[in-house]
């Protein structure tokens, strides 16, 4: 009786071991002849989810065979749950990889260099400028595939300026400002400006500011052309205490909390006329406010005569240790396709990467998304930028840019010293 | 008798086998971590780097540790003091039964399963400046003349989401006292009768004396709970305006999850242990010396 007991427990610790040990095992691929490619989606939401299936169902469709297994994690864990994915080298074939996450990835070489399969792509010729750029941000090697673009404009709703007399669009920031100030406080609940306090609002507080200096460096927005810190001098010092100015005169000072949600819905109820937001906001804004009550216009420029625009992009890569690169490749060509890309891009709002998609489709240039045609085309006033994402102290920027400004907007701190702190930060 | 015993040995080894690869190992990699230079941005420098990640999380003039300690503080301290008060005010009032209590116990305890993050965004549209039914509700009850921002109010901000935490952390209470307080002899009570004894003196000399051991394990579990629940926070301030409701458990998911430095994440995880051990310590050295004076 003893010995069947012992038996017993040793059969059952050895279970035990077994299943711990495969318990993190990997699924076996499909069987022979058969495509089976994993793709992890970084920027979920409900609606764009539903749209990236469509596609899969599309190009399954018309590769008999082929399977797509979408992994979805929810929006706020999924780069760092790629991030972890990646490390591993666990199984995956398509990637969809941010413009902040690319330099991470290459540098811990886990994304393939997609040169040769540029090179014969006969869609590659089509590729805006910016795409090009985009998929060359690290190395100038093309490691991912745009596939789309974030470009700020400004949202205006022009019903609630005609009725403070307003007719025109303000064509400078200074005028933007100004029409902003003037219609705040005329009654209690109307505000000019719907601000951005928090979650990477250097994005929008650094478009408005820098757009006074006229030598801001195209390849590091955080310089100018004498590769000093873009702040650190007067006109940059006047236009930060500008800012201020309009966070004190047109903002509720709730803005200091508001993320985008907050700025979005103060747009649709009216309380802040001006809205400054990338493309993806504009179907929101149909639904909920109606095409009729309001435009959208390019950033109008600053003291300098131009805009110094990011382009904020996703892009589609291939994972460096994968054994189905060309079948990954296949599937990757045919959703950033032109046509793809642009059912993708009228669905889920952002901007397409393909100059054949502004050429020939309407949609892309003509109503609220001219402002994005426009923007795109007169490179003499809207300048690209770029964000130094090759730079390890990037990702920890949006917290400390966040916590200097808000100490700067309440009066803790004095432009000068939230300059100093910034430019402490970059040691430029 | 010693197969018997060796027998009991064998059953514990199965658990002791899970405990051991899924927490233990964990939480030696991650206290491993916080000694390594471990950014995910870049791995191929990786290496150990003694205590430099605790001395640049405390040193570092940008991330404020100071500020961001007492601000876990005051998180949790106001947080458990006001979660323990009204869930043992709600564990009384719902003791003796009353005609719906069940369904009236459903609704109140719901919040319960609630996720923290959509708590968090459901308050910080309550709070909201503009749009808030805060703001509304006080304003149209004369209190407010103009709307209050509550959570960009370097003043206001912590209050607020220890509010929300609040009402998030009464059910555990309420559970956990509403089936201590259940527990209770009623003979207890008639003899406190019998002596004289008032309500008041009868919570205060048979009511809390008795479910002591539960009051002193439920308060533990729940700071360790708050010091390490960031949901709220996140979702209602970012840790903001100016890192007034940044605490330990914010900084760290901000090291992590948008600086991918984990190191320094890992290290302001350890600092938080190494707290909670001592805090935990204490107490119950504390708790268990006044039992034995009892």
């Amino acid at each position: 009786m003893a010995k069947m007991n012992k038996v017993f427990m040793l059969g059952l610790i050895f279970c035990v071991a077994g299943f711990s040990l495969f318990a993190g095992g990997q699924q076996d691929a499909a069987g022979d002849g058969a495509v089976s490619l994993t793709f992890f989606e970084t920027m979920t939401s409900p609606g764009r989810t539903a749209t990236i299936q469509g596609i899969i169902d599309d190009y399954k469709a018309a590769n008999p065979g082929a399977e797509i297994n979408l992994i979805s994690p929810p929006y706020e864990q999924a780069d760092n749950k790629l991030t972890l994915m990646l490390t591993s080298n666990q199984d995956l074939d398509v990637v969809e990889v941010r413009d902040h996450t690319i330099k991470q990835f290459v540098n811990n070489g886990k994304l393939m260099d997609l040169s040769g399969y540029l090179k014969d792509w006969d869609e590659a010729g089509d590729l805006l400028p910016l795409a090009n750029s985009a998929a060359r941000t690290v190395d100038n090697t093309p490691y991912l595939i745009p596939q789309f673009f974030f470009v700020k404009a400004l949202f205006v709703r022009t019903d609630i300026l005609k009725q403070y007399g307003y007719d025109t669009m303000p064509a400078t920031m200074e005028e933007m400002y100004e029409m902003a100030i003037a219609i705040s406080g005329e009654n209690a609940a109307q505000f000019g400006f719907g601000f951005r306090g928090k979650g990477s609002s250097f994005k929008i507080s650094d478009v408005m500011i820098l757009s006074d200096l006229d030598n801001i460096d195209p390849a590091n927005v955080y310089k100018t052309s004498d590769g000093k810190f873009s702040f650190n001098n007067d006109v940059a010092r006047e236009a930060v205490a500008n800012y201020v100015d309009l966070f004190r005169n047109a903002v509720p000072s709730d803005g200091i909390n508001w993320g985008f949600n907050e700025q979005v819905n103060a747009f649709i109820s009216g309380t802040t006329p001006f809205l400054i937001q990338d493309p993806d906001t504009v179907a929101l804004v149909n639904e909920q406010l109606g095409e009729e009550n309001y435009t959208v216009i390019p950033i109008p420029v600053g003291k300098s005569g131009r805009s110094y625009l990011d382009y904020g992009f996703a892009g589609l890569g291939i994972p460096s240790y994968t054994k189905k690169a060309d079948e990954a490749w296949d599937f990757i060509s045919y959703m950033t396709g032109a046509e793809k890309n642009a059912e993708f891009c009228k669905a889920y709002g952002p901007l397409p990467i393909h100059g054949a998609s502004y050429a020939s489709d309407p949609y892309f240039s003509s109503g609220v998304y001219k402002a994005w045609e426009t923007t795109m085309s007169d490179t003499d006033t809207y300048s690209f930028i770029k964000y130094p994402l090759d730079s390890p102290k990037y990702p920890g920027w949006a917290q400390v840019q966040e916590q200097y400004m808000q100490s700067l907007l309440i009066g803790e701190i004095t432009v000068d010293e939230a300059i100093a702190k910034w430019s402490g930060y970059w040691e430029y | 008798m010693i197969s018997e015993r060796n027998t009991h040995r064998f059953m514990l080894v199965p658990a002791a086998l899970l405990l051991i690869l899924f927490i233990y190992l964990p939480v030696l990699k991650g206290a491993t971590m916080a000694f390594q230079s471990y950014n995910m941005f870049d791995l191929s420098n990786l290496h150990f780097n003694g205590f430099e990640n605790f001395i640049n999380v405390i040193t570092n003039p940008d991330i404020r540790f100071l500020q961001i300690l007492g601000n876990t503080l005051v998180w949790v301290v106001g947080s458990l003091a006001l979660q323990f008060l009204l869930g043992f005010l709600l564990a009384m009032l719902m003791k003796d039964p009353f005609k719906g209590r069940g369904l009236y116990s459903g609704l109140v305890f719901y919040a319960w399963a609630l996720s923290g993050f959509a708590i968090g965004l459901t308050w910080a549209w309550l709070f909201n400046g503009q749009f808030g039914l805060v703001n509304d509700i006080f304003i149209r009850s004369g209190i407010l003349k103009e709307p209050v921002g509550f959570l960009s109010s370097p003043r206001l901000a912590m209050i607020s989401v220890i509010i929300a935490n609040v009402w998030y952390g009464i059910p555990f209470f309420g559970i956990m006292l509403l089936a201590a307080l259940q527990s209770v002899p009623g003979e207890l009570y008639e003899a406190a009768t019998i002596d004289g004894a008032g309500r008041f003196h009868q919570l205060f000399s048979v009511t809390i004396p008795y479910i002591r051991p539960t009051i002193i394990s439920t308060t533990l579990l729940r700071t360790m709970w708050i010091i390490n629940f960031p949901d709220i926070i996140y979702a209602m301030t970012n840790g903001g305006p100016v890192n007034r409701t940044n605490i330990l458990a914010t900084q760290m998911i901000n090291k992590i999850f948008k600086e991918y430095d984990y190191g320094q994440g890992a290290a302001i995880g350890v600092i938080i242990m190494v707290l909670l051990f001592a805090y935990a310590s204490f107490y119950l050295k504390m708790s268990s010396r006044k039992e034995g004076d009892v």
